[in-house]
């Protein structure tokens, strides 16, 4: 190896300081990220948000508890009071305890009305545990403010429509797929 | 006591030095501790210490659903998420013969080698950077970032991907998605040329890798080497061609071996499986059938047999409780084994199912818990700083070890 030509000639250092000097001349791949920032792709599964509806601006949650079921990290909490006359659920708190979510999608990926959603909300934090167990009031807030910095006109979500699942594994409300207007939403919270 | 005090210290070339390398080493790739015996700078014994990342795992499984398992499998190595999701997919399948539709398991088989890409793409980096070659752990970082992308792109996340799903996978890929993963695939061609030409007949690469952490063949199969760390000591064993799941069978590619089983061997063998998995992808993609994603009979993500008795005032413990309450006999009982190709060596999952909805018991056979226990063959007689060369070399990560 020692007497090769490559190795009298530096061939092999020439190579890679070329490869190098190469790389000079190109685009930087760095992003500044407090001053610039990346565009997560739709549905990135980020900050929890509870939809509104927007013509009623009640939560769309029907409190059938199959988000609570469903997590694998246990952190969905939901209290709700069945109507005496119409046998209508009616939902009174949902906890959610970011701090215990593994992000997984599965809650989204089951509600049958497209209520709780992840949106691609990536950046936050709390200064305590409780800033980040979200509560109902503090879930609505969250979709309020993705929505004000949603530009269209509808929200959808991938999760919601699961392009290429058969119909029958789909929750039957969403089978037609799932769209929420935005647009008429109040959004000064 | 003073008598000690005033007799001379003793030299540390003769005696032997015991030294404790980790857990917080930056080398050692996780949390894995080495407890070193040392003739000046010689290993002459070494022990691997493991366990400061158990998380449970196994354990864990055994109170979950099937479905809700499969975001802990994420866990495991967490560096090439999709192959774990995998293997654990492909265990349950085989317990409730389900089988995926056609395009399910090309896109399986498509993100799994895009994670299998960017695993090596990291060990390539971790690996020269640990030797000493700072400007590959930047490039390849470059790559990887590329790739994580497409992930965010398919699913949504980036390391954490819970993209597989029992019979298939959660949804199907846009197209101009998989356009982009097609046109980077050229690209990423001429970056492993790059990195060839940066390391592959360097001298100061060659002297650390030539020779270094010798193993033979007999030796890897009777240390239960399997993967590249294997592949690097000749022995053609691949689960993705032995055992073929998903769309393996139906694409082309070539198994590359090693000669001589050390450090080099296996560093070029990650690198020509790095062009065999741009092949795989090309194919996958080319011949991508139309359809469904996920099997009819795959059952729900929300596994509740029965009806549901849920009362009033109901936090989830009582929906849980309610839940395990449930009959048994929901699915077949049995054992099973069943493994892919990681992107360290062979991933195995052992189930056992006691008929109810909730794995009994869950193994995994974790290929960087046994490497690690080649570490002391490899390092006798080398010197502290080719230990980090080995450590690298077999491509560990501790999520997967420890679980
Ligand atoms: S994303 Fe997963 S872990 Fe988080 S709340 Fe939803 S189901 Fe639970
Ligand atoms: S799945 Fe949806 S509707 Fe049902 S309780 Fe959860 S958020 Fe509410």
């Amino acid at each position: 190896m020692r007497l090769s030509p490559t190795y009298l000639l530096f061939k092999d250092l020439v190579t890679g300081l070329l490869i190098t000097l190469r790389t000079f001349f190109r685009k930087p791949v760095t992003v500044r990220y407090p001053h610039e920032k990346v565009q997560v792709f739709p549905s990135f599964r980020g900050r929890h948000a509870m939809v509104v509806d927007p013509e009623t601006g009640k939560p769309r949650c029907v409190a059938c508890l199959k988000c609570s079921v469903v997590c694998p990290s246990r952190c969905i909490k939901i209290e709700y009071e069945v109507d005496e006359k119409t046998g209508e659920r009616r939902l009174r708190e949902y906890i959610l305890e970011a701090l215990r979510c593994v992000y997984c999608g599965y809650c989204e990926e089951v509600c049958p009305v497209g209520a709780i959603v992840l949106t691609e909300w990536f950046e936050y934090s709390g200064r305590c545990r409780e800033d980040l167990i979200f509560n109902l009031e503090k879930l609505v807030q969250n979709w309020k403010e993705h929505v004000a910095k949603w530009d269209k006109e509808f929200y959808e979500n991938k999760y919601w429509v699961l392009k290429g699942v058969p119909l029958k594994l789909k929750p039957a409300p969403r089978r037609m797929g799932l769209v929420v207007k935005i647009k008429g939403v109040k959004v000064d919270g | 006591m003073p008598e000690n005090r005033l007799s001379e210290p003793e030299d540390p070339f003769l005696s032997v030095l015991e030294l404790q390398m980790g857990p917080q080493h930056p080398s050692t790739h996780g949390v894995l501790k080495l407890h070193l015996k040392l003739e000046g700078e010689r290993i002459v014994d070494c022990e691997p210490i493991v366990g400061f990342l158990h998380r449970g795992l196994e354990k864990l499984a055994e109170n979950f659903t099937y479905p809700q398992v499969l975001p802990l499998t994420d866990r495991l190595d967490y560096i090439s998420a999709m192959n774990n999701n995998t293997g654990y997919c492909l265990v349950v399948e085989r317990l409730l013969g389900i089988e995926p539709p056609p395009r399910g398991k090309y896109l399986r088989t498509m993100v799994c080698e895009l994670a299998r890409i960017a695993s090596h793409l990291l060990w390539l980096a971790t690996h020269a950077l640990d030797i000493g070659a700072m400007t590959v752990f930047l490039y390849c970082f470059r790559e990887r970032e590329q790739i994580l992308n497409f992930f965010e792109e398919i699913c949504g996340a980036r390391l954490t991907v819970s993209y597989p799903r029992i019979g298939g996978v959660r949804m199907d890929v846009e197209e101009a998605t998989l356009e982009k993963v097609y046109n980077f695939l050229p690209e990423m061609e001429r970056r492993i040329d790059e990195y060839e030409g940066l390391l592959s007949e360097n001298r100061i690469w060659l002297e650390r890798t030539v020779g270094v952490g010798v193993i033979t063949a007999e030796e890897a199969i009777a240390y239960g080497l399997t993967g590249p760390s294997l592949r690097g000591s000749g022995v053609p064993y691949d689960v993705r061609k032995h055992f073929p799941y998903d769309a393996y069978p139906e694409v082309e590619f070539e198994v590359p071996v090693g000669k001589n089983g050390d450090t080099y061997d296996r560093y070029k063998c990650r690198l020509q499986e790095m062009r065999q998995s741009i092949r795989i992808i090309r194919q996958c993609i080319e011949k991508l059938p139309e359809g469904e994603v996920v099997s009819e009979l795959t059952p729900d993500l929300d596994m509740m047999p029965g009806g549901r008795m849920l009362k009033a005032e109901a936090f989830n413990e009582v929906a849980f409780i309610s839940f395990l309450q449930e009959a048994k006999e929901i699915f077949p009982k049995g054992e099973l084994y069943s493994a892919v190709e990681g992107a360290k060596g062979e991933l195995g999952f052992y189930l056992v199912s006691d008929g109810s909805g909730r794995p009994y018991r869950l193994h995994i056979r974790a290929p960087s818990f046994i490497h690690i226990s080649a570490i002391p063959k490899l390092a006798k007689d080398h010197l502290i700083a080719d230990l980090v060369a080995i450590i690298g070399t077999l491509d560990i990560v501790m999520g997967e070890c420890d679980r």
